[in-house]
């Protein structure tokens, strides 16, 4: 049964183009590559695909390349995608900074994971772009015990629409069927629910109008400005990093009543988020716990589990949009012009590993 | 011959270059991971694990000692094959020229990469360059594809000529990007092809012994020499028959230059690797307006197309050459300054210009290509030119100087006001001392390293110099422009952390004797793990025998994580790793972890200690301790074991508990050696708390797997370990003298 494809739309070297923007750990790496070998194997299309790879500045969240092709033609660019047909967000924090839309317009469609109810108009300009489709994808992930990726995998193909779900199953069969079997059928059913339950916002006809803004921001540090050799001066101006992209849901929540001060917090934070000053507790002077610093929490909450009263308990952050006991850091001279929202390290360097670990449902 | 049945594949480079070793079936891979070229190895892994591959693997605990045992095995006769990338190729440097020039040939994938410093991984040519001047054949491969078939030609070449080769290609450009590639369906097909090998002087023939390596002098050595510049003319001579039969094999024909509307073009630019596609994009483009413009690459530096060159050079009337590397000081990068040379001896009589671009990976679009083409037909001098540089912003970058912290002066950590040791029980207190790290670092949730550096440096009292050894510690915390550092930070590579802090150490003392510098204790810490005490095991040993004054501190989260956990010589024995996959003929890594404790204490240091998170109180005491003999005594070695949830495989918010788990079941027993006399901090077994080490292992996905039947001789045997480096603990701290 070879398939012929036709792409609905190229650009001038005849590509049809996805960029896929993540968090590391939601699996977009995987999903690309998952995308890749579909156009090869079940398409008939020529295809190529990537990730943004290893140690990027931290907080650089993970992007993933997608082009295809008619087969006959060769897809020899190896660099990435500035304007894309279809603009994939896996996590709707990602939107915090503009910079994800980057080179996307009046032609692009766009996929936003974020969770039902949440004001859509808000977190972009739905008019900008050719289609802007929503999907729930953590709860269907949840529910049907597969992962964000083969969900967004199951959406991108009804939004690309070249695509069948059975072409779906396939890849989905091939990639993760063979090793392990056990969850195929899960998470075939997420691919499915994510292909019937991406849900269109905005539609409109694609148009000519130029594409959003392809300027590069001018950088601060160049070899005028920058120090020789590397050396950074700036000491401890990581700080400037908003880290809440990190958190999968949950943080820690304080309840001051309870504390008593021991201090395992601190020494368990990997975030340094836990604000001590000198006081009185119980009548004695000792250090207390004044409050968290949730622009560092990433939300691995170790404090949680190594709390001994139960003083820091698990929360969903969703019902906590005013956090209590938001304490930034009380080292600093100066408060940050604005923090900047970033993630962990996403690393990708070798994906053998990671993909088992992925399918596996493991914590990455 | 006829062409051979080919199957579609989607892969990378690197893949491509896995399926092309395993189709060769070579005997042996010696290696040690480095990115971007490690997936050759974790591929080979994998296909090993599941019975697909007969090859002996062994990761060297460097790259010096990965072609260490190449060469063994080469000169056994064996086919043998390496892959690596930018600075591990550079500390294999001095042993390329051996095997080159005692003649014995193997194939080794360079996957190029910039070279540090300051540390980037990404790709450009700075690596391979070094290569140049070897006797290795370099072939270099612009597409996966071309990965693929290169790696076959290159050991038929290198057996033809007895020469080691290289096929080299872009890092992650060309070695992660996945593409449509073909391949041969049979295995015999590519080895037909390649043929049997012959030993001219077979080594292992007892009945004929013969001596490798002799001592030269002249007048041996140059006509020596002049040997391997003649394996070089014969490799020129049949590399284009190679290509020419590989061709009739599989319908792809290559040439030694590979162009690309060169014949009739005016104005041609030169590039290497994955550029040259991109640049056949901006051809097609600048074509349909009219403009005669080709572009050129060569599928081989070395031995070096000069013919072939000149060829197609003498036509263009503007040639400009795109360098992704320096030689800086020359004239252009060295393939500038190659083709440069070629067309002066060829009296190619176009207008040329060199510049460097694409460093350290950055992208190279269409866009650039054509501005390329433009540059290339202007009238300016031929003066080499750095693409793609900016100045930066000098209002911006002054308001970016502004500091965030006050610099932590020596009275901002004396939290306790009193001696230099830190007496226990005290961790309430301890929260006053200011954090030396900054937060918004760029580690994974849970992650262990920041947890036990925190944990260290909340005992100690003194200013601290920090040096990291390359690791996940050091990649998260200083992403330029930010740093996580608000003490003076130096950061040196994988094997060699430990020497360059004695340097430092050893500076800071003199000019605090000369008056130079106030006197006042400083503790020089040496941060180390991802399994940086494997290559850089020498380097502390030695530090530590030398007796300087400096603190080494390790966190051992029990494998190489910053590339993706490959399996370092500290993970647990069964655990699964990117290079120790489980599979129907593996169970997880083969041998023992290390115990850098008691190598640590062979070396007679004044104090080694091992700490763990989850006994807080006895960590910071020991800190403080280690600190205390840092300044006053000699080296002291702290060991911390640090969770990794990303590769454990575990939650983040368990690790304090996985952590525990390892210590009650004495995988990682809390001890110290002071001045020679070893005393246990913590005993389970007394406590109540000893745990059967499978406990800890079934907490941790990396090691589940070995709460399986089929899996208990593996863990028998490692419990059976566990216990006898704990009963030797144990006697020694009943014994003085052990």
């Amino acid at each position: 049964m070879e398939k012929k494809v036709v792409l609905p739309i190229t650009d001038e070297n005849g590509y049809y183009q996805i960029r896929l923007e993540s968090i590391g750990g939601l699996g977009a790496n995987l999903c690309g590559k998952m995308l890749g070998e579909l156009g090869i194997k079940y398409l008939g299309l020529n295809s190529a695909s990537f990730s943004s790879y290893g140690s990027e500045k931290t907080g650089t969240p993970v992007k993933g390349f997608i082009r295809y092709s008619s087969a006959d033609l060769d897809i020899k660019l190896h660099s990435p995608i500035k304007t894309p047909h279809l603009l994939v967000i896996f996590h709707d924090a990602l939107l915090s900074d503009t910079s994800v839309l980057k080179g996307c317009g009046s032609d692009t469609d766009i996929i936003v994971n974020t969770v039902n109810g949440k004001d859509r108009q808000e977190l972009l300009e739905l008019e900008d772009y050719h289609c802007v489709y929503f999907l729930d994808a953590q709860k269907i992930a949840i529910e049907t015990k597969s992962r964000i990726n083969v969900v967004m995998l199951g959406a991108i193909a009804k939004v690309m629409g070249f695509v069948e779900l059975e072409d779906l199953n396939a890849i989905c069969k091939d990639t993760l069927g063979r090793k392990y079997p056990a969850s195929l059928s899960q998470n075939m059913e997420g691919i499915r629910r994510g292909y019937e339950e991406v849900d269109i916002a905005f539609e409109s006809d694609r148009s000519k109008s130029p594409k959003g803004n392809k300027n590069e921001e001018e950088s601060i540090w160049g070899y005028e400005t920058a120090p020789i050799g590397g050396i950074n001066p700036c000491f401890g101006n990581s700080v400037v990093n908003d880290l809440s992209p990190s958190r999968q849901g949950y943080f820690p929540i304080f309840i001051p009543e309870k504390c008593i001060n021991c201090g395992l917090c601190d020494t368990t934070c990997p975030d340094m988020v836990f604000q001590f000053q000198k006081g009185e507790f119980k009548g004695r002077e000792m250090m207390l716990n004044k409050g968290l610093d949730y622009y560092h929490c990433k939300g691995c909450l170790r404090c949680v589990t190594v709390c001994p009263v139960q003083a820091l308990v698990r929360g969903v952050e969703a019902e906590h949009p005013h956090k209590k006991y938001f304490m930034p850091n009380q080292e600093l001279l100066r408060n940050p012009d604005n923090y900047e929202k970033a993630g962990y390290d996403g690393y990708i360097t070798s994906e053998a590993f990671l993909t088992e670990q992925r399918i596996k449902g493991g914590e990455v | 011959m006829q062409e051979c049945k080919q199957i579609i594949e989607f892969a990378s480079g690197n893949e491509m270059a896995s399926m092309a070793i395993k189709q060769i079936g070579y005997d042996l891979m010696g290696y040690y991971p480095i990115t971007p070229s490690t997936q050759i190895a974790e591929n080979l892994d994998l296909m090993k694990a599941e019975g697909n591959l007969d090859l002996i693997m062994i990761a060297a605990e460097g790259e010096h000692s990965a072609a260490g045992i190449c060469y063994g095995a080469a000169v056994g006769g064996g086919r043998v094959i390496n892959a690596t990338s930018a600075n591990g190729l550079l500390y294999a440097l001095e042993q390329f020229p051996v095997q080159s020039g005692t003649r014995f040939p193997m194939v080794m994938n360079v996957a190029c990469r910039t070279v540090s410093g300051p540390l980037s991984i990404k790709g450009d040519h700075s690596d391979i360059m070094y290569m140049l001047n070897v006797g290795w054949p370099i072939l270099f491969a612009h597409s996966a594809q071309q990965v693929y078939d290169f790696n076959i030609v290159a050991l038929k070449l290198a057996e033809t000529v007895r020469l080691p080769v290289v096929v080299a290609y872009d890092g992650f450009f060309t070695s992660h990007q996945k593409r449509r590639c073909m391949r041969f369906e049979h295995d015999e097909d590519v080895r037909n092809f390649i043929g049997e090998k012959h030993e001219p002087y077979p080594f292992l023939d007892l009945e004929h012994p013969i001596t490798i390596g002799s001592y030269m002098n002249e007048p041996d050595l140059i006509n020596n020499r002049y040997q391997l510049h003649l394996a070089m003319e014969e490799a020129k001579n049949v590399l284009p028959k190679m290509f020419d039969e590989y061709g009739t094999l599989c319908g792809r024909s290559y040439k030694w230059c590979e162009g690309y509307c060169h014949e009739d073009a005016e104005t041609l630019l030169v590039l290497l690797g994955s550029s040259f596609d991109t640049a056949t994009v901006a051809v097609d483009r600048l074509r349909k307006q009219g403009r005669k413009v080709g572009v050129l690459t060569l599928g081989a530096l070395r031995p070096f197309p000069e013919e072939e060159l000149a060829e197609i050079l003498r036509y263009a009337s503007h040639i400009l050459i795109a360098d992704r590397q320096d030689s800086y000081g020359g004239v252009g990068g060295n393939f500038s300054m190659e083709i440069r040379a070629v067309m002066q001896k060829y009296g190619c009589a176009g207008k040329v210009k060199s510049l460097v671009y694409g460093l350290g990976g950055k992208d190279f679009y269409v866009e650039d290509a054509i501005t390329m083409f433009d540059m290339a037909e202007e009238e300016s001098p031929d003066n080499l030119f750095y693409y793609g540089v900016e100045k930066g912003n000098s209002q911006q970058a002054e308001l970016e100087k502004q500091q965030f912290f006050a610099p932590l002066s020596a009275e901002k950590t004396r939290i306790l006001q009193q001696s230099n040791q830190v007496t226990g029980g005290q961790i309430n207190q301890t929260t006053a001392m200011p954090k030396r790290l900054a937060p918004g670092h760029g580690a994974c949730p849970g992650c262990g390293i920041p947890v036990n550096i925190n944990m260290l440096l909340r005992a100690i009292e003194d200013p601290v110099v920090l040096l990291f050894q390359t690791g996940c510690g050091m990649i998260v915390t200083t992403p330029y422009p930010k740093t996580s550092f608000k003490v003076p930070y130096l950061h040196n590579l994988f094997q060699n952390g430990a020497a360059t802090l004695s340097g430092l150490a050893e500076i800071c003392y003199r000019k605090q004797e000369k008056g130079e510098l106030p006197r006042g204790d400083i503790v020089f810490i040496m941060v180390s793990g991802d399994g940086g005490m494997d290559i850089g095991m020498g380097s502390a040993l030695s530090t530590a025998m030398r007796g300087h004054r400096l603190l080494m501190f390790e966190y051992d989260n029990g494998g190489y994580m910053n590339t993706g956990y490959q399996f370092s010589y500290s993970t647990p024995k069964g655990a699964v790793s990117a290079t120790s996959h489980v599979g129907r003929c593996q169970f997880g890594k083969r041998y023992f972890h290390k115990d850098m404790p008691q190598l640590m204490a062979a070396a007679n240091i004044p104090y080694v200690a091992t700490v763990a998170e989850s006994n807080p109180v006895d960590f910071i005491k020991k800190a403080a301790k280690a600190a205390d003999y840092a300044k006053k005594e000699g080296c002291a070695y702290v060991k911390a074991i640090s969770a990794c949830p990303l590769n454990w495989n575990d939650a983040p918010d368990k690790e304090r508990k996985v952590i525990e788990a390892a210590v009650d079941c004495c995988y990682f027993p809390l001890y110290e050696v002071e001045r020679g006399i070893t005393t246990l901090s913590y005993d389970p077994h007394k406590s109540g708390k000893k745990i059967p080490v499978l406990d800890w292992l079934s907490m941790m996905g990396r090691t589940k797997h070995l709460k399986n039947n089929e899996y208990n001789a593996v863990v028998e045997s490692l419990q059976e370990e566990v216990d006898r480096r704990f009963q030797c603990l144990l006697a020694k701290s009943e014994n003085p003298y052990l």
